[in-house]
């Protein structure tokens, strides 16, 4: 079993660690995806996401205060019983897993589209794989460090995207709610999704240092995701006229297309070459989840083997099934529910479980 | 033996460096800066290309190719087999599109691979040429610079003095999209020499429509309230007899320092209203006639009147061709969704039944030097 020493991570580090798991690869296409179901309206999906997912995040560090010292395994351990424990470690250490391996498989993707067209997805990903595993091996304090260094680093790029808005159209955004409330709300189920990554909260709550600040890290850098999307989001509906946004499928990507420096031209290939770091804050932590888990299920003293076999498992995957963005996205589809299930549905089952079962004790020892 | 682990796994990654290994150097590159559409006398697509020669045995800095080809990628295949180094597309500064293909409908998919391929720059310039493309992309002035320069430097130094659109290929994407507004490019001509000649106004999905000279590409830009680095016009302030004036002693100019046009709008009986309201504030930069012929405060009202007839002028042509190039229909799109949604299909045709009012507010800054 993976030792997690007690008071490890500080507030800061517990803050960017949540942040760059919601801050990833999603970003890329978000804005088409809004538009396509709620035109420049879905901006205000975002927001809606951003209440419902700070509610269920609000609520995982609740469920997790009743059992402070442990992961969400050892909670789940205390309350049903060892073999539960066992499934539930199976269930997130596979759900890390395929969401880990997908946002992995996609960075490559978009790193031989964008800049190095005709180099294969083999070697991206090998390449990729080496300081992965060098920093996966470690334990999770390496992994906050890593998280808030590479978000200082990389804070400043959203300065990319003033220039487009020299040639922005605010017009686009009037009407606000043009077609009705029906359209936002149902791009919500694509913003819930933006935000997902909020529940390695499960297996960071114990790792913190100030624990009774848990709630306001969390809606901090749930904000601070919000800001991110917001800020781009509105930048692309602005820059794009609403009727041609659904042609680009990276419309993220395709504004930079636009920035032009004296000294320097395409700027979303240096912008993406940059981006990778950020994605790496969401495949990192969701790979050391992955081998936590399966080191919990093995009660395995090291999980740095688990790392090894894992990277190579990708690498073998990749190697005999040609990848695509269209799998890649049926892929994610397919783990969308599972998402859902686990960050949002699980946590309220769960509170009210725990919460009825500490009242019935508590009348009981009366 | 575990100190080797590392080298070895170091070495094999840089093997396994592939994409440093191919890298050509800039001399056997084929930097294609102008890249020409156009349709020869038979209807078959051409393609004209043309680049700079880096070899030092070369006697000319640049050479062209015209090559009759089925697509853009496809002409690719031709002009590798017309010039020294691999044909690349990532510099292409200007994009020629000659007016023969302008008239055809649906010329605009010819440009798939420009925005599929992500090598292609999307601040290309997109410039129509009035009369075949070849005669501009063989145009060798010798006493300019290159001429993918100077095309670029001529359509930037309008843009910067209001006269003319960037017309990237990403405005033009945008601009052939947009159900609210119809696209406008720049347009060059060969007479004798290269000249910028002014916008060329074309249909929704690119079709040309008509072009606009030089001073009315200025009141166009007013009008879409573009801010600009300087808006200057020379208007006549009353008329004159044409037989005896040589001279043109009614004309005089203005540079405005603040243009500010608000467009408001309205629904009324079925029709679209718009309010179009320009206030500039002016300096006087020439006068030709006498300062006793027009009294200072009657002055700014001639100016005014002239003004407004200019834009209302320019509008009616407009609204004549059913298009719009102003954008009206982003306002309506804003203030009025539901009724601009009935009609987003064929807009310039509501926008020629709607109802437009231009009022010109001019405030003069300054007279200039001497009275």
């Amino acid at each position: 079993m993976v030792k997690h020493n007690k008071n490890q991570l500080t507030f800061m580090q517990y803050i960017f660690l949540i942040h760059g798991v919601q801050a990833g690869v999603g970003l890329l296409a978000l804005p088409r995806e809004l538009a396509e179901i709620a035109g420049t309206d879905g901006w205000i999906s975002i927001i809606i996401g951003y209440f419902l997912s700070t509610a269920a995040g609000l609520l995982i560090i609740q469920v997790m205060k009743k059992y402070p010292n442990g992961t969400i395994l050892d909670l789940i351990t205390h309350y049903f019983g060892k073999w539960v424990g066992k499934i539930a470690a199976l269930v997130f250490g596979l759900y890390f897993a395929f969401l880990a391996s997908i946002i992995f498989i996609r960075e490559c993707l978009f790193i031989q589209f964008w800049i190095l067209p005709q180099t294969d997805l083999f070697i991206l990903m090998l390449l990729l794989s080496i300081p992965t595993y060098l920093i996966v091996r470690n334990n999770i304090k390496i992994i906050a460090r890593y998280s808030q260094l590479v978000f200082f680093m990389t804070a400043w790029m959203i300065f990319f995207y003033f220039p487009p808005l020299k040639e922005a159209h605010w017009l686009h955004l009037l009407p606000v709610v043009k077609e009705g409330w029906i359209p936002i709300f149902t791009a919500v189920k694509i913003t819930i999704f933006s935000f997902i990554g909020f529940e390695i909260t499960f297996f960071l709550y114990p790792s913190l240092q100030k624990k009774h600040k848990a709630s306001s890290g969390f809606v901090i850098a749930n904000t601070l995701t919000l800001s991110i999307l917001l800020t781009i989001t509105i930048v692309i509906f602005t820059f794009f006229s609403p009727d041609e946004i659904t042609q680009f499928k990276e419309p993220t990507i395709s504004v930079l297309k636009i920035v032009e420096f004296k000294f320097l031209e395409r700027v979303e290939i240096v912008f993406l070459s940059l981006y990778i770091f950020v994605i790496s804050t969401t495949v990192l932590p969701l790979m050391y989840s992955t081998v936590f888990c399966l080191s919990q299920l093995f009660g395995a003293q090291n999980h740095s083997k688990f790392v090894s076999w894992y990277l190579l498992l990708n690498l073998v995957y990749i190697m005999f099934i040609t990848q695509s963005f269209d799998r890649n996205d049926h892929l994610s589809k397919l783990v969308q529910p599972i998402s859902l299930f686990l960050a949002y549905v699980f946590p309220i089952c769960l509170f009210i479980y725990v919460s009825i079962h500490d009242r019935v004790k508590r009348r009981t020892n009366l | 033996m575990k100190r080797s682990v590392p080298v070895l796994v170091s070495l094999l990654l840089v093997i396994l460096l592939s994409s440093c290994g191919s890298k050509p150097p800039l001399e056997d590159l084929t930097l294609a800066l102008i890249l020409g559409v156009d349709l020869d006398d038979k209807n078959n697509l051409t393609f004209y290309e043309l680049n700079p020669v880096f070899s030092k045995g070369a006697k000319k800095g640049l050479e062209a190719y015209g090559v009759r080809a089925k697509t853009i990628r496809d002409s690719r295949r031709l002009f590798d087999g017309l010039t020294t180094g691999e044909v690349t597309a990532g510099k292409i500064q200007v994009l020629l599109v000659g007016e023969r293909v302008l008239e055809q409908a649906g010329w605009f998919s010819i440009l798939d691979t420009v925005y599929r391929n992500p090598n292609f720059s999307m601040n290309t310039r997109v410039v129509a040429v009035k009369g075949p493309v070849s005669d501009v992309i063989f145009y060798n002035p010798g006493e300019k610079p290159e001429l993918s320069l100077h095309i670029k430097a001529v359509i930037d130094k309008s843009y910067d003095r209001a006269r003319a659109v960037k017309g990237t290929l990403q405005e033009l994407h945008r601009e052939v999209y947009e159900k609210g507004m119809t696209p406008i490019i720049s347009e060059v001509k060969k007479k004798k020499k290269l000249e910028y000649s002014g916008m060329a106004l074309l249909y929704n999905k690119g079709k040309y429509a008509a072009s606009l000279d030089v001073p009315e590409s200025t009141l166009l830009l007013v009008l879409k309230n573009e801010k600009r680095h300087e808006v200057t016009m020379t208007i006549p302030v009353f008329p004159i007899d044409k037989e005896k004036d040589i001279f043109h002693k009614n004309e005089m100019s203005i540079q405005a320092s603040r243009v500010k046009t608000k467009i408001k709008t309205g629904y009324k009986n079925n029709t679209f209203h718009f309010d179009v309201k320009v206030n500039m504030n002016v300096n006087i930069m020439e006068r030709i006639f006498p300062e006793d012929k027009v009294k200072k405060a009657e002055l700014v009202k001639l100016m005014e009147k002239e003004l407004q007839k200019q834009f209302t002028d320019l509008i009616k042509k407009i609204q004549k061709k059913k298009l719009d190039p102003i954008g009206f229909g982003l306002y309506a799109r804003a203030y009025h969704y539901e009724q601009f949604k009935k009609v987003d299909n064929d807009w310039g045709k509501a926008l020629a039944e709607s109802d437009i009012k231009v009022s010109v507010n001019v405030k003069v800054n300054a007279y200039g030097a001497v009275k």
